[in-house]
């Protein structure tokens, strides 16, 4: 572990291989429909108040501008970007999904410590076919979320890792 | 709940001792109407309404509370208009913790804390014979039996018989010198605040305003010169520091960390206390490793407290520094919490002397320059805020102070960056962060139950991420902060090849191999 970045060669370095699968194409129209949605109620009510309480004209309008223009990034670059990014898979032995747009987060949980294994579908997700499937272990920081899988994907996956979560023994502790 | 084991209910005694509060109570608050109606008796009348209802609860709480232990579980039955059942299986009972008031102990009385890590299946006994807590202690802890007998006071009689006979091994008893290191800390000073507060209330009823005398004694003594300042510190220093040695000496009396039982049906246990006595048991299986806590301002003292890592105390609790102080030792010399941290493990190894890999120049770099572009952006916003007139008064004048205390951030920064390190050692994962304190931390490899690697935009510009050991231990998730990207991948693959095994892929074909 005492190496430092010293020019190793760069075909023999160990790497950091994605996961296998994308999530479903409509993920970019959900994470788009999510932020502009967002967008009209954050934005909207802060400008509501803009017009109406004049007190907070000198400071609410800068913080308005920075708001619209993170906003703007999130509706047109973000879900484009994420959808470029995610991947998942599941084996007998591991879930590992790989997530994040600026921050990337690669997770790897043992088939051996899972302890749920659930499925969401939200009402825009509902109304794409879209599903999330979710893992928790014992410890609340190693849980994968892999979102905006086609509702029979989703299904198929839960099903599968529960086949395989049972046939595991393990307090998942 | 079909079979018929008995249930039991908490001690008679605590009716004659409610009794007695009633009396009190009633007693102090006749005290105060009988000296005069007004407003300044409030508290005194509050205080005894307090006393009385107290002791009404306390009495219906006895009449409605029964337990019972069988062989898989322990219940609770108590409340008669809101009844609750709680049912807690044996396996999940993680904490015995008995303690003790004054009121407690002279009726010969304890509270037993049944802790599970989970508040909602976690109950307390308040208040049960001596006897019945030993039995108890003995039914559910793990090991054979409970520590009884070293330092027990002359007055508990209640003794079963053949409890005195297993100490364990002792792993750490109190030594006269963490007196003296517990009790400097810089809240010292403010020690004799509460108390003052406190004669403060007491004695307002009585027509005696310390207030004033205060005011009194400030009238002579000029408070703005330097020297009466000094002078007040002075007085106050020591006396803080004594207070605070007299409560450590008071909460730590006869303590003693053992390990009682034989593999693999052991447990650590923890006694310790003068007018509240405790005693922790924790069982090793559930034992994940160790913590050891360095404050910077007793760093140059060589002053370190472990912490033992196990599942089943939940986040709040490690918080609050344990609270079933079952792992939190004192703090002692470095050396010494080391020493003990080795013998509270299980395997023998001493994982936290390890040496660590020190983390890339260029973290240095990009958290200083975070720190100051950080500081820069405050004291911008600040400004801004302040041209706009939206900040109060004066302190719209207060914008260069994130400049000015940019030497304290840049330090903290250094401090911070020479902390980083890891390393695999044996059977454990070692990380070490922090710049205001100093935490080094041993996890059991195999406790990993989730890895994570993550990089923000910075880290892949400089080449450094952060690998992430979740687990169920302690406080959930440690990490290896800005790490080289192929140090911290190589740590991945030495400390979980399991796992490395779909997140790294190795063009040579092998497998990563488990030392770089």
């Amino acid at each position: 572990m005492t190496r430092q970045t010293q020019p190793a060669d760069d075909d023999t370095r160990v790497r950091i291989r994605a996961p296998r699968n994308r999530p479903d194409r409509r993920f970019v129209v959900w994470r788009t429909l999510q932020a502009a949605i967002g967008a009209v109620v954050v934005l909207g009510g802060l400008g509501v108040l803009l017009g109406v309480v004049e007190r907070t004209r000198p400071w609410l309008g800068p913080v308005l501008v920075v708001l619209a223009v993170v906003y703007l990034v999130n509706i047109t670059v973000m879900p484009t970007w994420r959808y470029r990014v995610h991947r998942w898979e599941t084996t007998d032995e591991a879930v590992y999904a790989l997530e994040g747009w600026l921050t990337k987060t690669w997770v790897v949980v043992p088939v051996s410590r899972i302890q749920s294994i659930d499925m969401r579908t939200g009402p825009l997700e509902q109304a794409l076919g879209l599903a999330t499937v979710r893992v928790t272990t014992a410890s609340s920081e190693a849980g994968v979320t892999i979102e905006g899988l086609d509702v029979h994907v989703a299904e198929e996956t839960v099903r599968r890792l529960k086949d395989v979560t049972a046939a595991t023994q393990g307090d998942a502790t | 709940m079909s079979d018929g084991t008995a249930w039991r209910r908490l001690s008679v005694r605590i009716v004659y001792l409610d009794v007695l509060r009633l009396a009190a109570s009633t007693a102090v608050g006749g005290l105060g109407l009988a000296l005069d109606g007004s407003a300044a008796v409030r508290p005194l009348l509050i205080g005894a309404a307090i006393g009385v209802l107290g002791a009404l609860a306390d009495l219906a709480r006895w009449l409605t509370t029964s337990y019972r232990v069988t062989e898989d579980r322990v219940e609770l039955r108590s409340g008669r208009l809101v009844r609750r059942h709680r049912t807690v299986p044996r396996d999940r009972i993680r904490t015995l913790d008995s303690s003790a008031t004054v009121r407690h102990r002279l009726f010969g009385l304890r509270v037993l804390h049944v802790g599970s890590g989970d508040p909602e299946s976690s109950f307390t006994l308040d208040a049960l014979p001596v006897a019945a807590v030993t039995r108890l202690q003995q039914e559910l802890g793990a090991g054979s039996r409970p520590v009884t007998g070293a330092g027990q006071e002359p007055d508990d009689v209640q003794d079963v018989p053949g409890t005195a006979a297993a100490t364990g091994t002792v792993i750490a008893r109190l030594r006269p010198s963490w007196v003296a290191y517990n009790a400097v800390t810089p809240g010292a000073v403010l020690v004799l605040v509460g108390p003052l507060l406190a004669a403060y209330g007491f004695l307002r009823p009585f027509g005696v305003d310390l207030l004033d005398v205060g005011r009194g004694l400030l009238d002579r003594v000029p408070l703005d010169r330097p020297w009466a300042l000094a002078a007040c510190v002075a007085v106050a220093l020591p006396l803080g520091v004594a207070g605070q040695a007299a409560r450590f000496a008071v909460q730590h009396r006869d303590f003693t960390l053992s390990r009682v039982g034989t593999p693999p049906k052991s447990a650590l246990v923890t006694r310790r206390g003068l007018l509240s006595t405790r005693t922790v048991h924790q069982d090793d299986a559930r034992l994940r490793g160790l913590a050891l806590t360095e404050p910077l301002a007793w760093r140059w003292l060589r002053l370190a407290r472990t912490t033992a890592l196990a599942t089943g105390l939940s986040v709040a609790d490690v918080m609050a520094g344990g609270s079933p102080a079952s792992s939190v030792l004192p703090r002692m010399r470095r050396e010494e919490a080391l020493a003990v941290g080795a013998r509270i493990l299980t395997d023998g190894a001493r994982p936290l002397e390890a040496p660590l890999a020190r983390h890339p120049r260029s973290a240095l770099t990009g958290r200083l320059l975070g720190a100051v572009a950080g500081s820069v952006v405050v004291a911008v916003v600040l400004l801004a805020l302040g041209r706009a007139g939206v900040l109060p008064g004066r302190s719209s004048g207060w914008w260069p102070a994130p400049l000015l205390l940019l030497p304290v951030t840049v330090a903290l920064t250094v401090a911070r960056y020479r902390a980083l390190g890891h390393a695999v050692a044996g059977a454990y994962v070692v990380v070490r962060d922090g710049g205001g304190t100093r935490v080094t931390v041993a996890l059991q490899r195999r406790a990993v139950v989730g890895l994570s690697v993550r990089q923000t935009l910075l880290q892949r510009l400089g080449g450094r991420l952060t690998v992430r050991f979740a687990t169920a231990a302690g406080s959930r998730v440690y990490l290896a902060r800005d790490t080289g990207v192929d140090q911290g991948l190589a740590l991945v693959a030495a400390a979980r090849p399991d796992l490395a095994v779909p997140l790294l892929s190795d063009p040579s074909g092998a497998r990563p191999s488990s030392s770089p």
